[in-house]
This record gives C-alpha cells, sequence and structure tokens, in this order.
C-alpha cells in the first residue's frame, strides 16, 4: 500500500512536470501522519525536489494530520530545506487574524490560507479571521484550507465537523479544499469555485472501498490568467481495483469459507487492488472460525497488488448485541468482561467466571499502555509482551 | 382567626354568586380591571379572586344622583355635598375565583368566600406554590392589574412544548418579544430542540439585540440564512433532499400532477435522485403527458425560485436550494435540534411556500427519527422538540385542511406530542383554525386583540374557564398576557418583561485568544 502511494505521489509530480504547470498548491496532509516513515519521507523529498528543480514552486497548508506533539512536523522541516512554501503567514493583531498574501513570482497569483488544526480547532482561527483586508486585495486570488465545509459535505459525512463557508473571504478566484476525500466542485454566490480534488490515492477503508469500485482519483490542472479560464481534473490510476462484497447471512462459518473461497477463485485479481467486504451474521461458529488470512494469501497468489480486507459488519449468532452503560469506562469495561465471559469456552479456571473477566480487563488495560518517554518502539514492544505474558502467567511456558 | 391588617384591606364580599362575586372597594383604595385580591379563610387556606368588572354603586336612589349632578352643573348648588359620601357611593368590582390555596396544595375553588370576608391585594408570599420547575421556561412576572409582582413565572418545558404553546394576537401586541424572551430562557438547557422558522428575521438579532447575545449561543445557537454573515450557516437545502412527500398539504397539486411528480420520483430516487431539477429542466417522463410536465415545471420553477441559464446551469433565486450544496444541510439541522439545539432559519427572502417547505422538510426527517427511537425504546433520552411556526392558519387553517388536506405541521399538531415535537404556533387568527386543533394546544398565552371574534375562539378553547375574561384581555396592553395552561393551576395573568431589560447583566460568552502553542501557525 505505501509503495502505491509513494508511486501515485511520484505520477502526480511527473504529470506536473510534463504539462509545464506554474506552481503545485498541496492543501494539507502531505503525509498520513506528522513524523511519518522516513523511508516514504526520502522518496517524497526526493520527487519534491526534482519538481523545484524543474523551476516549479510548491505551496502548502498543514493539513489535520501533519502535526506532532511537539509542533514541529516533516512539512516543516521540508518547508526549512526550501522545497516548499507555506503559504499560512500573518499574524494576530488587536485580536484580529491578519493574513498575508503569498505572491506566486511567475503568476503573480495571490495565495493565502489557513490550516488545519486538530478536530475542527481552525474553525477558532475563522472566527478571527479579518475577512475585510482578504476581500480587499486586488488580483488573482485563491484560498487554501484544509476543512469540511458545511454546505459542500456530503450526507454520509454530517455528523463531520465542518465549518461554514461564510467564514471564508467572498471574491476569491479559486477555493483549493483539502481534508474531504471525495472529489467535487461547488459554487455559492460569492464563492465562485469551491473545489476538493480528494486524495491522490488513499490509506483508508471506504476510500479504498471506493476507488476500487471505479471512483476517480487525482489532481486539479487549473488554468487561468486574471480569471480562471479552465478546469481539468487528472485522474491517477496506477492500478485497477475489484470491490468483492459478500454477506454471509444464513450460512455457518464453514459453508461461508469454502464459498467464499470458490467465489473468489473466480475473480481476475491480476495487477489490481482488491477489496473484500465480508458482511452478514453467521447462523454459526464464530467469526474467528473463518480463515480470513487464507482469503487474503488466495488473493495475493492470483496476482493481486494489494489486498484489502473489511469485516467491520461481520458477527454471528454465537454472540449477542451487547449493551452496557456506567459511570466511566472503566465500570463498563468490568460489565462488559463479566457479562460476556460466560460464552467463551474454556477449561482453564483461571480463564473462567470473574477470574476470567479480571484477568481480561487487567490484560486491557496493560496493552493499552502508552509508550514511555524516549522508549523506542522495540523497547515498548517488548515491555508490553512481557507485562502480558506475565499476567497471563505463561513467561515460564514460552521460555521453556 | 382571618387577620387581615386594617391598612392592606381593599374591599369586602358583599354578593354574589359561584364565578360572580361582588366586593365593595374601599373608599381610599383602588380596584383595577384584573387585580388578583385574596379573601382568607380560617383555616388558614386562602382564595385568589380576579376581577373582571367594575361598576359603581350607591345608595342614593338614582333620581336624587341626576338631580344632584344637575343644581351642581347649572350653578344651583356649587356647595352641595352628599352626606358621608365615601359611605354612601362607593366601587363595586365583580370577581371569580381562580385558586384555593391550601396547606394541601392549590385547586380549583369549589367554595364562596366567606360572606362580608375582607379582601387585600394579592402579596408575593401568596404564590408561594409558583416554583421554578426542573426544565424552566420563563413567561414573566405575575400581573395584578396593572401591577406587576415579584414573581416568576415558569412552567417545565418537557411538558409544554410537547403539548403544544399558542400565541394568539394581533399587530404590535409583543409576540417578538415573547418568542425571544421564553427561547432565552430555554437556551443552554439542552433540553429542548427548538426550530424557529423566522420569516422575518428578528430572533437571532442579526441587527440588534436577539439570542446571539445569550453567554450559550456560540455552542447551543444555529443560525441558517440565506445570505448569512460570518460564521453564520447558509440555508441551502439540496434538491435531492426533498420528496414528493415534503409538499403534502403545502402545494396544491392536481392527481395528474402528482402522478407525474410520483413517476418522475420513481424514476430519478436510486439515480442520483435529482427528480425536481429533471421536472425543471424540462426532461421528458415516460407516460406523462407533456402538458402536465409544462405546468409542474411552471409551478416548481415558482415555489423553488429555479431558474436554468443559458449554459444549462440550474440556478435558485432565492439561493435556498441548490442542485450541488447543501447536501447535509437538513441532517446537520436535525441533529442539533437532537442536541437540544436552538436553530433559527432565516425565511425572509424566501416565498410563503419555501418557507413552509424547508419546514415540512426538517420537521418530516425528525419526526421520523423519533418514531424510530420510540419502537426502539429510545426517545425517553431524547430532548423535546418544538418548533416555531408564525402565522399559523397557513398550515393549520379550516380552509387550507379542507382543501389541501393534512400536512406535516397538523400532524405534528395532532400526534407530535406522542413523539415530543410539539409545535409553538403564533397568529393574528385564532377563529380560523379547527377546534380540534386549538384544544391540543395546551398553553396559550394570549396578548392583546381587541377582535371580539377571534378572543372568543381563543376564550373557548383555553386551558382555563376565561368565559368572563372577555373584556380583561381586550384591555391588555402591550406586554401583557394571560397564561392559560393545563400546567399552570389557574390562567396567570403576566407582564413579559421587555427582551432587553430581560437579557440585560447576561454574561458575555468566552472569547476566543490564539492559544501558544497556535501562534506557531501563523508565522
Amino acid at each position: 500500500m505505501e509503495k502505491l502511494e509513494v508511486e501515485t505521489f511520484s505520477r502526480a509530480m511527473d504529470i506536473c512536470i510534463e504539462r509545464k504547470v506554474d506552481f503545485i498548491l498541496i492543501c494539507g496532509d502531505l503525509f498520513h501522519v506528522g513524523i511519518p516513515d522516513l523511508a516514504v519521507v526520502k522518496e517524497a523529498v526526493t520527487k519534491m525536489r526534482e519538481v523545484r528543480e524543474d523551476g516549479i514552486p510548491i505551496y502548502a497548508i498543514y493539513g489535520s494530520h501533519d502535526y506532532t506533539p511537539t509542533g514541529t512536523s516533516i512539512i516543516d522541516i521540508i518547508e526549512s530545506a526550501g522545497l516548499l512554501v507555506n503559504v499560512v503567514k500573518g499574524r494576530v493583531d488587536e485580536g484580529k487574524l491578519k493574513l498575508d498574501f503569498v505572491q506566486d513570482e511567475r503568476t503573480r497569483a495571490k495565495l493565502v490560507g489557513i490550516s488545519a488544526r486538530k478536530i475542527g480547532l481552525e474553525s477558532k482561527y475563522y472566527e478571527i479571521l479579518d475577512r475585510e483586508i482578504l476581500e480587499r486585495e486586488e488580483g488573482f486570488k485563491i484560498f487554501a484550507f484544509h476543512s469540511g465545509l458545511d454546505e459542500f459535505k456530503p450526507d454520509y459525512l454530517s455528523q463531520m465537523e465542518t465549518v461554514p463557508i461564510s467564514f471564508f473571504p467572498r471574491g476569491f478566484d479559486y477555493y483549493a479544499g483539502g481534508h474531504i476525500h471525495d472529489r467535487s466542485e461547488n459554487n455559492l454566490p460569492g464563492y465562485e469555485r469551491v473545489v476538493f480534488p480528494g486524495p491522490l490515492f488513499t490509506g483508508y477503508a471506504r476510500d479504498l472501498e471506493r476507488t476500487a469500485k471505479g471512483e476517480k482519483r487525482g489532481f486539479y490542472i487549473v488554468d487561468f490568467d486574471d480569471k480562471i479560464t479552465g478546469l481539468e481534473f487528472v485522474e491517477i490510476r496506477l492500478v485497477n481495483g475489484v470491490y468483492f462484497g459478500y454477506d454471509v447471512t444464513g450460512q455457518n462459518s464453514l459453508q461461508a469459507q469454502k464459498d467464499l473461497k470458490e467465489k473468489i477463485s473466480q475473480l481476475d485479481v491480476k495487477g489490481k487492488m482488491v477489496v473484500l467486504r465480508i458482511r452478514g451474521e453467521l447462523s454459526g461458529g464464530k467469526t474467528s472460525d473463518m480463515n480470513f488470512p487464507n482469503l487474503q494469501e488466495m488473493l495475493l497468489q492470483g496476482g493481486a497488488v494489494y489486498v484489502h480486507l473489511n469485516r467491520f459488519g461481520l458477527t454471528s449468532r454465537e454472540y449477542t448485541a451487547i449493551k452496557s452503560a456506567g459511570e466511566d469506562l472503566t465500570t463498563i469495561e468490568s460489565r462488559l468482561f463479566q457479562d460476556n465471559i460466560g460464552s467463551v469456552n474454556v477449561s482453564v479456571p483461571g480463564l473462567q467466571s470473574d477470574l476470567g473477566a479480571k484477568l481480561s480487563q487487567d490484560l486491557l488495560r496493560s496493552l493499552r499502555g502508552e509508550p514511555k518517554t524516549n522508549e523506542s518502539k522495540r523497547d515498548y514492544e517488548v515491555r508490553l509482551r512481557e507485562n502480558a505474558l506475565e499476567l497471563l502467567q505463561l513467561g515460564e511456558v514460552l521460555e521453556d | 382567626m382571618i387577620v387581615i391588617e386594617e391598612l392592606d384591606i381593599v374591599g369586602q364580599v358583599i354578593a354574589g354568586k359561584v364565578a360572580s362575586i361582588f366586593i365593595r372597594e374601599k373608599s381610599d383604595k383602588k380596584i383595577e380591571l384584573g387585580d388578583l385580591l385574596v379573601a382568607e379563610e380560617i383555616d388558614e387556606s386562602y382564595l385568589i379572586l380576579q376581577v373582571y368588572n367594575l361598576a359603581y354603586g350607591s345608595q342614593i336612589p338614582p333620581l336624587v344622583r341626576e338631580l344632584t349632578a344637575g343644581l351642581k352643573l347649572e350653578g344651583y348648588g356649587g356647595s352641595l355635598e352628599f352626606l358621608d359620601p365615601k359611605l354612601r357611593n362607593y366601587v363595586l368590582a365583580e370577581v371569580k375565583a381562580v385558586a384555593r390555596v391550601s396547606e394541601t396544595g392549590v385547586r380549583i375553588p369549589k367554595v364562596l368566600p366567606g360572606f362580608f370576608s375582607s379582601v387585600r391585594h394579592l402579596k408575593k408570599e401568596d404564590l408561594r406554590f409558583l416554583e421554578k420547575p426542573p426544565n424552566p421556561v420563563y413567561f414573566g412576572k405575575v400581573r395584578s392589574g396593572s401591577k406587576i409582582l415579584d414573581v416568576d413565572v415558569y412552567l417545565d418545558g418537557k411538558e409544554v412544548f410537547t403539548h403544544h404553546i399558542f400565541i394568539p394576537a394581533t399587530t404590535g401586541r409583543g409576540k417578538s418579544n415573547l418568542v425571544k424572551v421564553l427561547l432565552w430562557s430555554v437556551l443552554g438547557q439542552n433540553k429542548f430542540g427548538i426550530l424557529v422558522l423566522d420569516p422575518h428575521d428578528e430572533y437571532y438579532g442579526r441587527n440588534g439585540k436577539g439570542l446571539k447575545d445569550h453567554p450559550d449561543a456560540k455552542t447551543d445557537l444555529k443560525y441558517y440564512s440565506s445570505k448569512p454573515f460570518a460564521g453564520a450557516n447558509t440555508l441551502v437545502i439540496n434538491l435531492k433532499s426533498i420528496m414528493p412527500w415534503h409538499m403534502d398539504g403545502i402545494v396544491e397539486f392536481t392527481d395528474p400532477q402528482l402522478d407525474a411528480i410520483h413517476l418522475c420520483y420513481e424514476e430519478h430516487k436510486d439515480n442520483g435522485g435529482e427528480w425536481i431539477a429533471a421536472i425543471v429542466r424540462g426532461e421528458e417522463v415516460e407516460g406523462v403527458n407533456p402538458r402536465t410536465l409544462n405546468v409542474l415545471q411552471r409551478r416548481f420553477k415558482t415555489i423553488f425560485g429555479l431558474w436554468v441559464n443559458e449554459r444549462g446551469d440550474l440556478l435558485c433565486r432565492n439561493e435556498a436550494f441548490s442542485n450541488s450544496a447543501g447536501e447535509s444541510t437538513t441532517s446537520d439541522i436535525v441533529q442539533a435540534l437532537e442536541k437540544g439545539k436552538i436553530v433559527t432559519i432565516d425565511t425572509s427572502r424566501l416565498t410563503d411556500k419555501a418557507e413552509l417547505l424547508v419546514g415540512s422538510i426538517v420537521i418530516n426527517d425528525i419526526l421520523s427519527r423519533y418514531q424510530n427511537y420510540k419502537g426502539e425504546g429510545k426517545l425517553e433520552d431524547k430532548p423535546v422538540v418544538s418548533v416555531v411556526i408564525e402565522e399559523a392558519p397557513r398550515v393549520l387553517g379550516i380552509d387550507v385542511l379542507q382543501n389541501q388536506g393534512d400536512n406535516i405541521y397538523s400532524t405534528v399538531a395532532r400526534e407530535g406530542r406522542k413523539f415530543k415535537i410539539g409545535l409553538l404556533a403564533i397568529s393574528q387568527l385564532t377563529s380560523v383554525i379547527p377546534t380540534t386543533i386549538l384544544t391540543n394546544m395546551n398553553t396559550k398565552i394570549i396578548l392583546g386583540n381587541e377582535m371580539a371574534t377571534e378572543r372568543h375562539a381563543v376564550i373557548n378553547s383555553a386551558a382555563q374557564d376565561l368565559t368572563e375574561d372577555d373584556r380583561a384581555i381586550a384591555s391588555l396592553d402591550k406586554g401583557e398576557a394571560i397564561l392559560s395552561s393545563i400546567f399552570a393551576n389557574f390562567a396567570v395573568p403576566i407582564q413579559i418583561p421587555l427582551f432587553e431589560d430581560y437579557i440585560k447583566g447576561a454574561k458575555e460568552g468566552d472569547k476566543f485568544s490564539l492559544r501558544k502553542e497556535d501562534k506557531v501557525l501563523f508565522r
């Protein structure tokens, strides 16, 4: 997956070079996390340097994933290296957020924007934004943002925290949006072109599913002089997708496994990204009885370049829905374990009834432990494993 | 032992019967129309009496009085005076008992005050039973005649909102002020989701004081307008959110037109849902006469303010409907209501029909959700929802219901209570609303009304017997009202505070200041 994502980014940059674009604007979330895997960073930076060496400036704003607890993210480092320019410049003056435009030398386009903040905190910036100054500015103007907008969010995202478009300065030529993973071109009076290109590729389950179903992913190339003269969506499709949905309802785990294997074997997955969605209620057996790694392996052997398995909607009749209420998380968890421990069929007394419930809760608490300051990932994993084995009293057994 | 301080006595019961008790006014006291008086009883209980008529009384025969007046007027007896005038001439107040307060509580009075008993004006302490309920909605202060007592009147919002509130009044009697006070008092409680369809854009306070000045407005008040100011939500509803049944009883269609609508809807519902856009664009529908489609196209263009430009884009004059934006507007509004927020929708730029349709879309959605919650046993946890609708006869009028059938507003008026949804209906005309609906509106805040027909319609459907209050209602001044509710012990005369005075001293909401760690973003 990571490889596909890097390749997609490279392909987008190549297209920009081929098409001789004047500049590139990235509206946040260049990476999935604030401090990404350095191998991925290396690939991205190499490509960006290539773009810069071709005389194409890259502008960007922070996305919601571009933050780190320390406040310095990889975007800052890339900016320090001169590979991109953060267009969010400004200051808070007498309670007003006054933003400065960044002007692109070649096109004279004026760029300004507001970065995302953790879960919707950016709306606070919009509240104090001095819109008037921005609206008064002459010339070709672009407003970059990384937020969902109340007016343009799809209905299925209605729970998402978004901001109203009235927070934005009016009369810009182009509103470049990030954060929303659906492509859309929108307009409202005062906001002529509000465009969300969606991700170049995607790493999330729902996006993968949509991509596999054929949704186009890519970016926009905008032609303009004084005004916009053209808007082109450039699709990037490195691999084709296959989506396969399967409802297990009415079958037990063995039947479902067998039928699934048979159906999957008939799919043409060679060179494709496969999204397998299994849902429904098994009439018998447990969900864990189904051998999912085996299904994934089958698809990979069939030539699939990537397999994503979604079994979120899969349940079994052997489990019933559990509702629990309590004053705090610990109480709720304790009740859930106590209510459910009876459905676990084990002969070891320590795993049964109250003892089993307590052990489960202790184990959960232990596995939930945060890494210590300066603790390496490896040390953290070792510590978690040792603690868990100690709780389960399996340390000596495994050592043997 | 009845102990009324001599100085407090304003009159004495001298005659009468149930609902028509006569009191002689003490010469140096003034009893006003609408005054609340108290007649105490020997067991420490007392009756609250309300004055509904005043008349002169005299021990001197009319002919003598007429002659005496003539003599004075014509200059024959400048110094002529009656013997013991305070004793012989007086004022008679006609009163009715509205409540009996005893150790066991407040009851509808079934006894007369003691014959010849003294009466005094009502005091604050007499109304100790008017306690602040757990989910308070504020209505004003108790009024006795034109005197305002320092006693706040609250009712429990969970009860009054689900059982509907009706505000009948003519223009200029303080309807908007009342609604603002009422909404202000519940804002921030998060127990009531209130949808306000605001055709005059007056509640939010876009230009002046309003709900936006409430300390909790930032979190618990949402404002939608097709011309939003910075930070407000754009009122834009996606045409795909509109279903044929949203127009039931609001827009009148012929049978062939209804058939065409349903056919077109069926054709598009699983295919993008753009059935309204298809009709406006003049697309053919299999099995529908093109002439019917032409009529529908014209009507839809008028109702929604739609038109198609030369590029083929579908545009909306009032900007409230769109075929691209506003997909989640209805869900957003409904979610806010479910969180117990107040949602005001500025419908001042919309036509009547469009305004009612916007309301219909939202109410249909929330009603359907609440019906589901009831089925799932989750309704108890949900806040009560109320819909503020002005000029209620547009949807609750007898002729509208007869000609166009039921609409979502009348459905809520009749059945909403079961699902914790109520109406707060405002109207100048009461007589045009069916009695079946009026009697379902269990709280009425009656403001002044000079039209006898309208007063009678209100009186006939009030929660308490207001037969004798016709004159009192006619004489209600601006801001004065009678609160008649099945949740009140008696029809309480109230003085609604001026909104600007009521909100004085309200704390300001938290001001935002940029956090230190955020300053790094704007280098």
